[in-house]
């Protein structure tokens, strides 16, 4: 009891801080409206912004299933890419609006992760991973290849639309439902199974948990969300071809988000993403062709130094230690 | 029937290729339980170090391995013990995100020094053989000869030296082999080291036979993968006859079906591994560690 009372003002504080920061968030483009682009808040920090909430509900995606589950997906931009074709043909080639689109591209890369995930699920620890990782290849290439749909290697170029702020309001409603959703559905029994078989599959099995089912279920909704960011993204930048849309540092952006801020946490990736966005245009903005490489020694660093992310600093143990992930099991 | 026998001939070639760069990736997958997912980036520097020599010092690449070996051996050797040697003992989930780290940094740096633009190397030996309309170029000949050669020599290594054993006892059974005063550390570098320099001189043969880029890597990782996962851990007979496999789905697929390059040959592959791993979880023909053990 008593220790529930002690922790009852830090969650009070934590709950005002979260609104106020919503708050905040939400008046931004009000901001960069009146200042007329040249105030504190300007269109390429809106920009950047909503980069950074696409990044969150990437993590976030990517953190359901790799963090929740143990399932670590090395290819989840194949989802993001898939709603960013359905996006950017129907636009580009069949004249649709843009909204229509993103429920196209939702429901085909949910589908898609459905059906691979059936095949790929059944796969265990590393081979998971990799099978992703070429599952992912193999899309790009099948982009690259089916010229007529997809533009192939030249791309496809959408119409320009230049709202910032549409883009922004977007991007920051998706993220905040898809993180209470994710908090929402960690805390009811489908959550439950998914830890269950994040911690001992077969145990979870034997207690009647159907594995297959919620994986896949847990994978599809992941990559429906995916599937919405890629669909604006691509309308946002207006162009796409196979390299860009299915770009293999995307997964590890996901990857680096979660890590850092805790895998397995609902919030960690939240941080870890607006950590590595501020680190990418405060720190390493003026040399740009250094990043992917100070990104590739972060993502060493982390695992070397940082395994439990920054809710592991703060002391909260319920995310999952990477080096905990497959190692349980392989005591027995 | 001249198709098919070019197609045959093009399908050894490079079936020799892939075997050379499979074996180190099988070798330290075998030995120290580390899939290395900066593997094809390896291959990119051997590649690119064959064309500063060929390039800039005017070497004919295959005296590049010259230096080719002895450099990726010494970057091996480094990279285990700064890197990989910390994280030896712990889940595989570590080792994939740090290699893959690795990876990326790698690609990057290469691009940075090299630019992104494609180089290829000049050699004296371009010219081809003509056997009943069957083209049969000198340089994949020397490719093919020099990747079984090296097979052979590491094959030699692991079952006939004092080192050979250490690292096969390494491999077996880590804790006891640490007891009967094997250092672990040192043989789990050089056995890295060994792995490289194979992998770099893969990307010697690599270089010669098509454009270097700094970002062609991951095909061949996900190649190795799928070559050791059918073939078994440091299997080495197993990994020609799996990597000649591959080959020859790669190069019958891009001869017979019109408008598709090779690389649509690496999403049959996959398709055929996923089937592979799930139907028979301990590879084709057997040898590959069960996920959770």
């Amino acid at each position: 009891m008593l220790e529930i009372a002690q922790r009852q003002p830090i969650r009070w504080l934590r709950r005002s801080g979260l609104l106020v920061l919503l708050v905040v968030l939400a008046l931004l483009p009000l901001l960069a409206a009146r200042g007329d682009g040249d105030g504190m808040v300007n269109n390429s920090t809106l920009f950047s912004l909503t980069q950074m909430l696409m990044l969150v509900t990437l993590a976030s995606n990517w953190n359901f299933v790799s963090g929740l589950t143990g399932y670590i997906d090395f290819g989840h931009v194949a989802f993001f890419g898939l709603g960013a074709y359905a996006t950017g043909i129907l636009m580009s080639k069949a004249g649709w609006p843009f909204l229509p689109t993103l429920a196209v591209g939702a429901l085909s890369a949910g589908a898609a992760a459905v059906l691979i995930g059936r095949a790929t699920m059944h796969l265990k620890g590393p081979y998971f991973s990799i099978a992703m990782l070429g599952t992912f290849a193999a899309l790009r290439e099948i982009a690259r290849v089916a010229r007529p749909l997809t533009g192939g290697g030249p791309g496809l170029t959408l119409p320009p639309y230049l709202n910032r702020p549409l883009f922004y309001y977007l991007a920051l409603g998706q993220a905040v439902l898809v993180v209470a959703l994710y908090r929402w559905v960690r805390r009811t029994e489908f959550g439950l199974m998914m830890l269950g078989i994040r911690e001992d599959e077969p145990g979870a099995e034997m207690r009647g948990v159907n594995t297959i089912f919620v994986k896949t279920s847990a994978f599809g909704l992941a990559a429906l969300s995916s599937g919405i960011v890629g669909g604006m993204w691509a309308y946002q930048n207006t162009f796409i071809d196979p390299d860009i849309v299915f770009l293999d540092s995307r997964t590890i952006d996901m990857a680096i988000a979660s890590v850092l801020g805790g895998l397995g946490t609902i919030i960690g990736p939240v941080i870890g993403a607006g950590l590595l966005y501020w680190l990418r245009d405060v720190v390493w903005a003026s040399f740009l062709q250094w990043h992917l490489i100070v990104q590739g020694l972060l993502l060493i660093g982390i695992m070397l130094v940082l395994p439990n992310g920054i809710i592991g600093l703060l002391g909260d143990r319920s995310g999952l230690d990477p080096r905990r992930i497959w190692a349980r099991r392989r005591k027995r | 029937m001249t198709e098919f026998g070019q197609a045959l001939v093009n399908a050894i070639m490079l079936g020799g290729f892939y075997a050379l760069m499979v074996i180190g990736f099988s070798l330290i997958w075998g030995v120290m339980g580390v899939i290395n997912l900066a593997h094809g980036e390896f291959v990119v520097v051997g590649a690119y170090l064959t064309w500063f020599m060929n390039r800039h010092v005017g070497w004919e690449p295959f005296v590049a391995l010259v230096v080719v070996i002895p450099v990726m051996f010494a970057l091996g050797y480094l990279v285990q013990r700064v890197l990989i040697n910390r994280i030896i003992d712990r889940p595989p989930l570590v080792s994939l995100l740090v290699t893959y780290g690795l990876a990326i940094l790698i690609a990057n740096s290469l691009k940075l020094a090299f630019t992104g633009t494609p180089r290829s190397v000049t050699t004296a030996l371009s010219g081809f053989w003509r056997v009943a309309d069957v083209t049969i170029p000198v340089v994949k000949t020397i490719d093919l000869m020099l990747a079984l050669a090296m097979m052979a020599a590491l094959s030699l290594l692991l079952t006939r030296s004092r080192l050979g054993k250490a690292i096969r006892a390494a491999a077996q059974n880590r804790r006891a082999a640490r007891m009967v005063g094997i250092e672990i550390g040192s043989v789990f570098a050089v056995t890295f080291g060994i792995g490289i320099a194979l992998t770099g001189a893969a990307g010697t043969l690599f270089s010669l036979t098509q454009p270097i880029a700094p970002f062609v890597g991951l095909p061949l990782t996900l190649r190795a993968f799928a070559i050791t996962t059918m073939s078994g851990l440091g299997n080495i007979s197993g990994a020609l006859f799996g990597s000649m496999a591959l080959a020859a789905v790669e190069v019958f697929v891009g001869t017979y079906v019109p408008g598709v390059g090779t690389n649509l040959g690496l999403v049959a592959t996959f398709v055929v591994l996923v089937v592979i791993l799930i139907t028979r979880p301990q590879g084709l023909f057997g040898g590959l560690p069960p996920a959770e053990e």
